[in-house]
């Protein structure tokens, strides 16, 4: 039982592994109080990096049922990551600059 | 939702230059005796430096820049205020004075001990909008004197 127990596990963490292996991460710029892309389209669990290119900080956010999620202020250099976990549609803006404005298409 | 944000934006410029026209036209006969002896005039019926057009201007940089979080009544009820525990600040009940409120629009929360969603404006407001921004929210501050 136990041996079966173990053997379940490590087959999940084999599979979880592999579905890891498959995500990918996105590089979204902002530069220039921009996204570097308008619209951007993922799959499910693909992550998106988000970095300043800008000498001021960025606040990326985003109040979509399909991802609610604040990223914080970072400044220029630096980025923040966020992981994509629901298909649907992701408004993303800045809560610094309000014409920032990024569409995120999750698919299966 | 989005449509309706816009819209309450709209409606939330389009009362304060009512009101603002309103302003202008009720001052215009006053004002227009004064000006007539004013060589330096420009015409400018709200004198830069007055407190009425710096609470003007700053009710613009808040509905540009703060209505997302602190909401259009600057309770703490913006359409993001559901992301964040505690909630953004209620404004009209803050005890805080002018130099806090210049700090920590200029600095951003976490400098300031408080929330890290709190960006910091400084590199995006000007001297004058920041200023403004605190003058309309003095003008807005409901918190009884004690």
């Amino acid at each position: 039982m136990k041996q079966l127990a173990v053997g379940i596990f490590l087959t999940a963490s084999m599979l979880a592994c592999a579905c890891d292996a498959f995500a990918a991460e996105h590089v979204v710029a902002q530069k220039g109080k921009a996204f570097a892309v308008k619209k951007l389209s993922v799959k499910l669990g693909d992550s998106v990096k988000f970095v300043n290119e800008d000498p001021f900080s960025h606040n990326v956010f985003s109040l979509s049922d399909a991802k609610s999620f604040d990223l914080g202020s970072y400044g220029q250099g630096a980025s923040k990551a966020i992981t994509f976990d629901k298909v649907g549609t992701v408004e993303v803006e800045c809560a610094v600059h309000p014409d920032m404005k990024l569409v995120i298409e999750v698919s299966k | 939702m989005k449509r309706s944000i816009v819209c309450r934006m709209s409606a939330f410029a389009a009362a304060w230059g009512v009101a603002l026209l309103a302003l202008l036209l009720v001052g215009t006969p006053a004002e227009a005796a004064d000006h007539s002896s004013d060589k330096n005039s420009q015409g400018a019926l709200l004198p830069r430096d007055s407190t009425d057009a710096k609470v003007f201007r700053g009710s613009l940089v808040y509905g540009n820049y703060c209505v997302t979080c602190h909401g259009f009544n600057a309770d703490g009820n913006g359409r993001a205020a559901r992301l964040y525990n505690p909630k953004p600040a209620n404004l009209r009940m803050s005890d805080k004075n002018d130099a806090y409120f210049g700090l920590i629009v200029r600095m951003g929360g976490e400098a300031m001990g408080r929330s890290q969603f709190m960006p910091p404006w400084g590199a995006e407001l000007t001297d004058e909008q920041t200023n403004d921004l605190v003058a309309y929210l003095r003008s807005i501050n409901a918190r009884p004197k004690e």
